[in-house]
């Protein structure tokens, strides 16, 4: 008689999780979405593997999408740090859209106030203001946590809707509306961003601040302050750190960051340079929602999300071919995103938890 | 009036049936921030039945999937411990992309066979909200398997010890708080709007989660939060109906549920309130349970 016996498996709880271990799994959940996405190709009668060769040699083909891959990679990249900063201090920021939003509104509108300046001015003035609206509105959600004691969660969700509003509010009808319908004027060409290399300068930017993070979380009196509220808000509060001071600011700072995003994002893609349609702004609005993602599986290393985030980058704009060069249903594309966020999710497990075999004796 | 009061009920009852199943599952102790996800599933997964089989059958795939997708938050926030906020964050990002690429091939109204029921222009489904928050109201605070939940909620550990089966419960209720979401989401897409437009929920879900809080935890307070919000909903919506000539432009009257659900927070939030108001609150909400 065939006697099967099936290996016994337990979980065990991981103490510490590396590096390497992390890019592991994070590679493991990408071929587990690749296969599930290739399920939904072939019943769209597509083969897999002609549409990711497609899907990646025209994400990173210099004459076609490289330059866009990169820009929406550093777009996420902006998102992504601006939740690592408060995520260090154990803060949810779910706001990034709206501080992203409220950038927006920020630098065109200094731009708009002043399309005369020169660019050496005007430029950095805009990423300035913008960086200071989205810092103000952070600090807003991190005021009503540290002062008030109000849910960071619900308060970012609810002032990312409130900012959509006011930038439609400006645009749609509004006081910056332009002669196209529902868009608004075009920025002044003295506000273009200046392209280096195939790429806005501002992300070079989001590298630098990727690399003035890591030295500041890791090596600076308050980074370490930060850390220690996030790891365990009752030791900070023996030794002394002020939380709500604490809390303010780490919200304030992952504000900024996206709030610069604003100039990075219209100012920096030749196909932009002006406020899109609500429904084009908003779906640009919830690519921000990666930046949660990718720093959770980064394990808030701001260094480690510089290459994730240029490879989501690379699969937002790739998966555009299915639509347009495969002739492929609308929405196959976001779809695609949207795999690869539940298996994500689906392999935290593995940065708590391993699967061992028990030996039987 | 009266079409302006049926609209407002209409969206009562979307935030209603989707923010009592989030509260069902928060008094288990799951935190699931996806109802607009889930709101999106249902609601595309209901048009698209119902256009080949006719609204009923719509209600009823809409709230399976709810209900599917409500296990999956389940599977992954109890069984496999993952963040409840970044599962939920998840599985609302799946139904973006999802719904997207499911349903917008369909955009446009319902075929013109397909109505739903409704009694003076009210739909039937609204006496079922209320009747389904009265009755998780009973369960909760008056039947034995209320107090399960309830104790699951405030302390899985205490109540594992007295014999209560900690993730079963917690199962049971996020099903349950899924398929609710998704009967909310069918109701949107097939009664309130009755077409199908891009991502069509435009932060109800939202506000259903902050609903929630803001009823401390208890449905009867929902239920006044659920029918202030449909109207303050539909004021934005059509303001001329109540107040023709309003000076506020639309945008303004869209932020307006956002910014008293933020005001009513702090409300709630502060120090004096939370002594008194805060007691329904789970303790062990957003905590994975781990038997030792």
């Amino acid at each position: 008689m065939v006697y099967i016996q099936l290996p016994k498996l337990k979980r065990e709880r991981v103490v510490v999780l590396t590096g390497r271990e992390a890019v592991t799994i994070s590679i493991l959940s990408l071929v587990v979405a690749f296969i599930i996405f290739s399920g939904f190709l072939m019943l769209e009668g597509a083969s897999p593997i002609e549409a990711y060769g497609h899907i990646f040699t025209f994400a990173f083909n210099p004459e076609l999408g490289l330059s866009t891959t990169l820009h929406r990679g550093f777009f996420i990249l902006f998102s992504t740090l601006a939740f690592i900063v408060p995520m260090s201090a154990g803060l949810w920021n779910i706001g990034m859209e709206g501080q992203f939003y409220l950038g927006t509104i920020g630098a065109f509108a200094i731009a708009y106030s002043f399309p005369n300046l020169h660019p050496a001015l005007l430029i950095p003035l805009m990423l300035i203001v913008g960086a200071l609206s989205g810092a103000g509105y952070g600090a807003l959600a991190g005021f009503l946590r540290g002062k008030l004691n109000v849910n960071e969660v619900v308060v970012t969700l609810m002032l990312n809707n409130i900012a959509f509003w006011l930038v439609y509010l400006l645009t749609v009808g509004g006081p910056w509306a332009g002669i196209a319908e529902s868009t608004s004027r075009p920025l002044p060409a003295s506000a273009h961003a200046p392209i280096v290399w195939n790429i806005p300068f501002t992300s070079f930017l989001a590298i630098g601040i990727a690399v003035i993070l890591y030295i500041f979380l890791k090596y600076s009196v308050l980074g370490y302050q930060i850390r220690v509220l996030g790891n365990s808000p009752v030791v900070a509060k023996h030794i002394g750190i002020n939380a709500t001071k604490i809390t303010i600011l780490v919200m304030a700072i992952g504000g900024a960051i996206a709030g610069l995003s604003g100039y990075h994002m219209w100012a920096g893609d030749p196909a932009f340079r002006l406020i899109p349609r609500p429904e084009a702004y908003k779906a640009i609005g919830d690519l921000t929602y990666w930046g949660i993602l990718i720093g959770l599986i980064c394990l808030l290393n701001s260094i480690a999300t510089i290459p994730f985030s240029v490879f989501i980058g690379s699969i937002i704009v790739g998966s555009t071919v299915l639509v347009r060069r495969l002739r492929l249903p609308f929405g196959l594309d976001v779809l695609f995103l949207g795999v690869i966020s539940l298996t994500f999710v689906a392999f935290q497990f593995f940065h708590h938890y391993r699967i061992k075999r028990i030996r039987r004796g | 009036m009266w079409p302006f009061i049926v609209r407002s009920l209409e969206v009562a009852t979307i935030l209603l049936l989707a923010a009592i199943g989030e509260l069902l599952n928060q008094r288990s102790g799951v935190l699931n921030v996806g109802i607009e996800g889930l709101m999106l599933l249902g609601a595309a997964s209901g048009f698209i039945t119902a256009m080949f089989l006719g609204v009923i059958p719509g209600y009823i795939v809409g709230m399976c999937l709810g209900a599917l997708f409500g296990l999956l938050h389940a599977f992954f926030s109890i069984s496999l411990r993952v963040n409840q906020v970044v599962s939920g964050m998840g599985i609302w990002l799946f139904a973006m992309g999802f719904v997207t690429y499911w349903a917008d091939r369909y955009s446009g109204p319902l075929p013109p066979g397909v109505v739903s029921i409704r009694i003076y222009g009210l739909s039937p489904i609204f006496f079922l909200a209320v009747a389904v928050v009265l009755i998780i109201w009973f369960i909760l605070s008056k039947t034995h398997l209320g107090l399960k939940i309830r104790s699951t909620g405030e302390n899985p550990f205490a109540a594992e010890v007295s014999g209560v089966r900690v993730i079963r419960i917690r199962y049971l209720c996020t099903i349950i708080g899924g398929a609710l979401g998704g009967l909310a989401g069918a109701f949107l897409s097939l009664t309130y709007l009755g077409t199908w437009s891009h991502l069509p929920t435009k932060g109800l879900g939202w506000i259903a989660l902050a609903l929630v809080m803001f009823s401390l935890w208890r449905p009867l307070i929902l239920l006044g939060g659920a029918l202030l919000f449909g109207f303050v909903w539909q004021f934005a919506i059509s303001p001329e109906t109540i107040y023709a000539g309003i000076p506020a432009p639309l945008p303004v009257l869209r932020m307006l549920p956002f910014i008293i659900t933020i005001i009513l927070l702090v409300i709630i939030s502060s120090e004096r309130f939370r002594r008194r108001w805060w007691l329904a609150k789970p303790e062990a909400l957003g905590v994975p349970y781990i038997k030792e």
